[in-house]
């Protein structure tokens, strides 16, 4: 049984993929020999969204695109039902079953996509790529970077703990530490903010598997969209031929619901996924996987003029609403970008991957929330109390896909003002409390100390004159990595605090 | 999904049969760890062993025979302190062992452009060698200090590489059934600071272990001769070794003065930023009253005079081919100090530490044998 096997094997290379994507996930900016972002080459809406936005095309991008568009014309959308990770957990999530054929809550739906996709596009082309959040890729390394894998460590670290204190299990949880900590599991536990918001959408992604089967492939992925259209024309499509007897078994195993009865068991190649779930079925060998020239027929959901008007004027407002928001009036006094980062087109070039918040060791950089305004919704941001950008790490910059963050070499980064340190003092304890403290001095990495200390004589506590060291900055020195402000020894907020740089001042 | 997955026999036996065996390799491999921990004593016990362990060579007791310095300076109950400490069962490596008879009290090897390596071995020989120190069978932790990533070893930010492998090398040679090196950066992943330092690929070579020190590990302990500090997290693996050995590189620090043997235990300690925040001098020597390395050896081959404990600046960083070597953290440190043309009066920390009794800062009353290499 050919069919079987064909089936069977799908099956498995889902699962490679899958395991792969977690590979690249888990040791992103540790990888011996693949890229981080394999996966997002491969996926051309970024690829596609990033050039029209940016205006320019990175090497990569241009080498993963031309392979997808290809792939995508021989086979249509088997990208969705073969190596697409969100594909693969949707197919893995209990869905809806039915024992009749289960046809859609409404046909305009499937428009649904096609409307997201084009108010993608439209948005990039007026160089806004904040609905980048919506495909597959980004979601799903979003949810398992941001969510599921901080979670899982949590949990793994609290259940040790707890082992731990039994004598008869320490040796096992010893093993076990030593064998993954440091390798598959950080020595820091990682935080990011918004992950319950991000944990809530992608389960609710997951929960309308129970409307439809891959309810999220058949009527929102806009990278569906654009694989769907490229496939109207693909080679490889499936067909009905004279000796379908209308058993109907083919329509209930389809996925993504697109045999239809009234169609005479035909299906459309722009919502096929070449899963091949319908193959088994057929008894009469009524349906062949064959080569065909030309295109499929447009079909009701299909994009028509107006929907593509109207996709483009959602576009538009959405252009114009973004550069009236608070946030494109003045910086955040909080908006520290990664090294080299600090750009105007930075918000054009950013396709929202997540991967940089997965390199960066110390949960430093965060995504941005509100800082960067809707139009820079989870754009990496530096958040030194939580974490500082490390002086002997590059990795944003060697992980990030399309250069947003440049790839700069350790020693041109080492010298990248990212931002200043100011001390309050109306909180730091030498100036308050009259002692030393100097946390900030000692934890200051560059190699002339861009924090200084002035000796002065105070009183003290109990009145007597005393020496204290206090802390300045001299800002021709300070790159703004903020390990200060992290370290600072206060509770709450830090009496030396890292804003973005005035143009003024620079390092070299 | 659809029926097709139903009627797929083979689907759901796949499913099952992975499953068992992941469940037959996670209890086989419950079992290996279990054995493999059985006859590794727990806390108490471990006390105890080792304390047997070291009555019949006489070499390692309970420092009740306090070296010469100790008597001249009148810190008999401080001496007595060790003693409390075992019955309360808080910190195995409680007590350095005094000296062998003829050996130095502290050793201090120089000679300009000498082989660290050298230099390490003679230091160690002379204060009475490696087998005072490492029992046939021990697991020793070599603790250097890896505080960041930021700069290879040239930069004397990071203990030297050589010493630390040497030191590696003898342990092994004395019989040591494990000998991990670890440290906690504050700058860096440990991975990184591990690789940047040199210090991964010299002690692999030498058959050492390099080890990320986990968070769950952390064990409170009471520091009862503690003034700022009355109990602290301590890293349970040092508590639990046979023998902790402290490989500090000498360099310069702004609020500690130096940093030295003394200061680079914090390393071993989780809540650093406390330490900080209730007086940085009087809680490292509370915290050195609790873990009490057998051995000190103060990496002196390259120190940084400026800029620390950080660097970063070659223009910082002195060449001295020294290495000091003494079972008494105190004494060592005071040593180091004068590389830096200070006293151990300058520096707080040692300062106090000589008061609680947990070693000699008097250079004058001790026995200190220099080696020219």
């Amino acid at each position: 049984m050919i069919a079987t096997t064909l089936r069977r094997f799908r099956r498995w290379v889902q699962l490679a993929a899958f395991v792969l994507f977690l590979y690249l996930l888990i040791w992103a900016g540790r990888l011996p020999f693949l890229r981080a972002d394999l996966f997002f080459l491969a996926d051309p809406l970024t690829g596609l969204a990033n050039t029209l936005a940016a205006r320019h095309i990175v090497a990569p991008i241009l080498i993963g695109g031309v392979l997808a568009f290809a792939f995508a014309l021989v086979l249509g959308r088997a990208w969705c039902g073969w190596l697409c990770p969100m594909g693969t957990i949707l197919d893995w999530t209990p869905s809806r079953h039915t024992k009749r054929y289960d046809p859609d809550p409404a046909h305009w739906l499937r428009a649904l996509k096609y409307f997201l996709l084009i108010l993608l596009l439209a948005a990039a082309a007026f160089g806004a790529l904040a609905f980048l959040i919506l495909d597959p890729i980004t979601l799903v390394y979003r949810a398992l970077t941001t969510a599921v894998w901080p979670a899982l460590l949590f949990i793994v670290f609290r259940v040790e703990s707890l082992l731990y204190q039994a004598p008869l299990l320490r040796g096992a949880v010893d093993a076990f530490e030593t064998v993954f900590r440091g390798r598959v599991m950080p020595v820091q536990q990682p935080y990011y903010a918004g992950n319950v918001l991000v944990a809530l959408v992608f389960a609710a992604i997951l929960a309308l598997n129970a409307v439809r089967e891959r309810f999220w492939c058949r009527y929102l992925c806009p990278l569906g969209a654009l694989l769907g259209l490229v496939g109207k024309v693909a080679l490889l499509r499936r067909t009905v031929g004279n000796a379908c007897i209308e058993c109907q078994r083919c329509a209930r195993a389809c996925p993504t619901g697109t045999i239809d009865p009234a169609r005479h068991f035909e299906s459309d190649p722009s919502e096929c996924i070449m899963c091949l779930e319908c193959a088994p079925t057929c008894s009469r060998a009524g349906q062949t996987f064959a080569g065909h020239l030309g295109a499929a027929a447009w079909q009701s959901y299909d994009p028509s003029r107006r929907q593509f008007l109207a996709a483009t004027g959602a576009a538009l407002a959405t252009v114009g609403l973004f550069g009236a928001e608070r946030a494109s009036g003045r910086d955040d006094a909080h908006l520290i970008r990664p090294p080299g980062a600090a750009k105007p087109e930075f918000l054009s070039q950013c396709i929202r991957c997540g991967i940089c918040l997965k390199v960066c060791p110390t949960s430093g950089l965060q995504p941005s929330l509100q800082q960067a305004g809707w139009a820079g919704f989870w754009t990496p941001v530096l958040t030194p109390r939580l974490g500082h950008c490390d002086y002997g790490c590059n990795a944003c910059g060697q992980a990030c896909p399309v250069g947003a963050i440049p790839p700069l070499p350790l020693e041109e980064k080492q010298i990248t003002v990212i931002g200043h340190a100011y001390v309050d003092r109306s909180r730091c304890i030498p100036w308050v409390d009259n002692r030393n403290c100097l946390v900030c001095e000692e934890m200051c990495p560059t190699p002339e100390k861009a924090i200084l200390l002035d000796e002065v004589t105070a009183r003290a506590a109990d009145g007597t004159e005393t020496r204290v060291l206090r802390p300045y900055v001299v800002h021709e020195r300070c790159i703004g990595c903020g390990i200060c402000e992290n370290r600072c020894p206060l509770n709450g907020e830090a009496a030396i605090r890292v804003y973005p740089p005035s143009e003024l001042t620079a390092v070299g | 999904m659809n029926a097709g997955e139903k009627t797929d026999m083979s689907n759901t036996l796949d499913r099952r049969e992975f499953i068992r065996r992941v469940l037959a390799l996670s209890a086989a491999g419950a079992a290996l760890s279990l054995a493999k921990c059985a006859p590794r004593p727990s806390d108490g016990e471990a006390t105890s062993t080792s304390a047997q362990a070291a009555s019949p060579t006489a070499a390692r007791p309970q420092a009740t025979e306090a070296p010469k310095a100790t008597a001249a300076s009148g810190q008999s109950e401080a001496a007595a302190q060790p003693t409390d400490a075992l019955s309360q069962e808080q910190a195995p490596t409680s007590a350095p062992p005094s000296p062998v008879s003829g050996s130095a009290y502290l050793a201090v090897a120089r000679g300009a452009g000498a082989d660290p390596a050298e230099l390490t071995r003679r230091a160690i020989a002379a204060v009475g060698g490696i087998e005072r120190f490492v029992k046939p069978g021990a697991r020793v932790i070599v603790k250097p200090n890896i505080c960041n990533a930021y700069h290879g070893p040239e930069y004397a930010s990071t203990t030297n590489p050589i010493v630390v492998a040497t030191i590696v090398t003898l342990c092994k040679g004395a019989g040591a059934t494990s000998v991990q090196v670890m440290d906690f950066p504050f700058g860096g992943t440990p991975q990184a600071s591990y690789t940047k330092s040199g210090i991964e690929e010299a002690v692999k070579a030498a058959g050492g272990e390099m080890v990320v020190m986990s968070p769950i590990k952390y064990r409170e302990i009471a520091i009862p001769q503690g003034k700022a500090l009355k109990k602290g997290k301590f890293y349970g693996d040092m508590l639990d070794a046979d023998a902790v050995i402290n490989v500090p590189i000498a360099k310069h620090h702004s609020s500690a003065g130096l940093t030295l043997g003394m200061k680079n235990l914090m390393g071993t300690v989780l809540d650093r930023n406390g330490m900080h925040a209730r007086g940085l001098h009087q809680t490292i020597a509370d915290i050195n009253s609790a873990l009490r390395p057998q051995l000190t050896v103060v990496d002196a081959i390259r120190i940084l005079t400026a800029n620390g404990p950080t660097g970063g600046n070659l223009d910082d960083v002195k060449q001295m081919d020294t290495i000091i070597a003494s079972a008494d953290v105190v004494a060592a440190d005071a040593y180091a100090t004068t590389l830096f043309g200070k006293t151990a009066k300058d520096i707080a920390y040692i300062q106090m530490g000589a008061e609680m009794g947990l070693g000699q800062m008097d250079l004058g009353a001790i026995k200190i044998e220099e080696i020219a290499v």
